[in-house]
């Protein structure tokens, strides 16, 4: 049995628990991991006659919720996807966490140095001129269990998704969570703007796509 | 028959104003070019839009509904010519039955505006109700954003599309009450909806007289 | 000859009327009916309707040529109605509107009588003149679609668009 490399290493793990290497053909049998799929590991510097691994991360992708706010800072839609991601919190903390997170938010988009504009467009032309990038304020919120993204629309309207420390193309996640706002709570007549968002369809779709997401 | 004032004749100035080359809508074919399909969300934030209107002037969801049949009724109305004109010159011939002209509705009237055909046709099994007969749809596009909210659960924005199918049948000749009902069927197809047609008495009467000759 | 047209809405109202000769033949386009005739000419059309809505629902009874099966009628009901020299023509839309055209051909006597006999109309019944009535009918048709297409045009309302009229003038010396 040999290890290729030593310190940080990519290792998969499949279901007959067994790890799998990234960079050679070798496999081992594993005795204890809490871990479903994919994982990073870190392998003791002192083996080979011991392997001994450590989880540096629970595997997993997993979106623990999604946090909708309005312009005005006031929280207009909370669901969770997993239970135990995160510690419950009463509704009004999270009232109170969409509030503060707008107003964080836009201080630090204040703090933001404003890109330098590129040069007007020579006159006669009919480009229309051109406007600094507005500023992104904060964007992502980490903890050592928890990591949060943050999407404002151009309306102002945001969206905080709390995924875990290892999820990838979260950008892609929260797109397309604003692709079903757009789709299913802004085309419903029901829907008044800037209130909860109270749609059969949208929790539908959401749910489905988020589980999805959790389950691969 | 009363006569019309014949003004139009003697030249009178209509107001009407003409675009600078002529060329009026009477000047360009009616059939069907490859371009003619609509952004779909476009159309969802119209309809969005039409039963927001609609809500705001009336009380209950019944006269929610009637507003929205309404609303399609002149749609129906106008459909229907056009749609028998684009059909192909032999088969340009007016539904003259029941069966013939819900078979129209079903195939013609629903690819035209919802670019499918409607699921089913259905009589209904009540022996009492000869007059009626059932369209269904899964999946109605108008449908297909729209939440209703819990409160208002016995409403279906698919009335308009009633409205259409009533004003088809009125168009032809064939008087008719056209109402929706969802009838979810589980995870499926939780907007299924069913369109009730419900024919006067004397569409029915002369449908049984016809058949006799 | 001399052609009155009509169109009737679903409540027997009169949405559009028009008046017209022929134009085959060197005809001048103008019609050729007395102040008197032409009161009369509305009466006659209308006790025509009771027929239209008969022949309308009949099995293809009178238009049998044009039914393709049994379930669906031909919307050209061809010449359905005749008093004294006036020979009505129907054609019904999907909306149940009606097309009436009366035409009545010259009298025999006139001095035109040999070249008459071969043109349109001087035989009222016979299959050129219908299928010249038909083509009549179809050209107005496409233009009352588009005409009812109207956003501002509600059911039964009168059509006063002075295209419209154009275009059935048009269609008039077309094929008439």
């Amino acid at each position: 049995m040999k290890v290729a490399s030593k310190g940080h290493s990519l290792f998969r793990i499949d279901n007959t628990r067994r790890v799998w290497f990234s960079n050679s053909q070798d496999k081992i049998d594993i005795l204890e991991t809490n871990s479903k799929a994919e994982t990073r590991f870190m392998v003791s510097p002192s083996w080979p006659d011991t392997l001994n691994l450590t989880l540096v991360s629970p595997d997993s992708r997993t979106v623990f919720s999604l946090i909708i706010i309005n312009k005005a800072g006031g929280l207009i839609y909370n669901k969770t996807f997993h239970e135990g991601g995160l510690n419950k919190i009463s509704t009004n903390d999270y009232l109170v966490l969409a509030g503060t997170f707008h107003g964080v938010h836009a201080i630090t988009a204040r703090l933001n140095p404003v890109k330098p504009v590129a040069p007007p467009p020579t006159p006669g032309t009919n480009e229309p001129p051109n406007r600094p990038e507005p500023s992104s304020g904060l964007e992502v919120l980490e903890t050592e269990n928890f990591r949060m993204q943050c999407f404002n629309t151009l309306t102002g309207t945001k969206f905080l998704l709390f995924t875990e420390t290892t999820q990838t193309n979260v950008d892609v996640t929260i797109k397309r969570i604003y692709d079903l706002y757009a789709d299913y709570v802004m085309k419903n007549p029901f829907y008044s703007l800037e209130m909860p968002i109270r749609c059969d369809i949208f929790d539908r779709k959401l749910l489905s796509y988020i589980r999805e997401i959790n389950n691969r | 028959m009363s006569s019309l004032p014949s003004s139009a004749s003697t030249g009178k100035e209509s107001g009407l104003r003409v675009p600078s080359n002529g060329k009026t809508i009477y000047h360009r074919p009616i059939n069907r070019t490859k371009t003619s399909e609509l952004s779909q969300a476009s159309f969802a934030f119209l309809f969005s839009e039409m039963v927001a209107y609609a809500q705001k002037r009336v009380k209950g969801i019944q006269e929610l509904e009637h507003k929205l049949n309404v609303q399609g009724h002149s749609i129906g109305i106008k459909l229907l010519d056009l749609l028998l004109y684009r059909e192909p010159a032999r088969t340009q011939l007016r539904p003259q039955n029941i069966v013939a002209l819900l078979h129209f509705i079903k195939q013609n009237v629903w690819l035209h505006l919802f670019g499918r055909q409607a699921d089913r046709l259905e009589k209904s099994t009540d022996a009492e109700k000869p007059d009626e007969y059932m369209i269904i749809d899964n999946e109605p596009l108008v449908n297909q954003y729209i939440s209703v909210p819990r409160e208002m659960s016995q409403l279906n924005c698919a009335a308009f599309v009633a409205g259409v199918v009533e004003g088809v049948c009125d168009g032809a000749d064939f008087p008719a009450r056209v109402t929706a009902h969802t009838v979810g069927e589980g995870e499926m197809w939780p907007g299924k909806t069913v369109f009730l047609v419900k024919f006067r008495s004397e569409v029915v009467e002369r449908e049984a007289f016809l058949a006799k000759s | 000859m001399s052609y009155y047209f009509a169109i009737v809405g679903t409540q027997d109202n009169p949405l559009f009327e028009y008046e017209f000769g022929t134009s085959k033949q060197g005809g001048d386009g103008q019609s050729r009916f007395t102040e008197q005739v032409r009161h009369l000419n509305q009466f006659i059309l209308h006790s025509s309707l009771d027929i239209a809505e008969e022949v309308q629902w009949s099995h293809g009874q009178i238009g049998r040529g044009l039914t393709g099966g049994g379930s669906r009628n031909g919307r050209y009901l061809k010449c359905i109605d005749k008093f004294f020299n006036n020979y009505i023509s129907c054609f019904v839309t999907g909306g149940n509107v009606k097309f009436l055209l009366l035409h009545q051909p010259t009298t025999p006597t006139s001095t035109a009588s040999s070249r008459s006999s071969t043109a349109i109309g001087a035989n009222p019944t016979s299959p050129a003149t219908e299928e010249a009535i038909k083509m009549f009918f179809m050209e107005v048709y496409d233009n009352w679609v588009k005409a009812i297409m109207n956003p501002f045009y509600k059911a039964n309302m009168e059509v006063r668009s002075p295209i419209f009229r154009a275009r059935v003038a048009a269609a008039g010396r077309k094929y008439l």
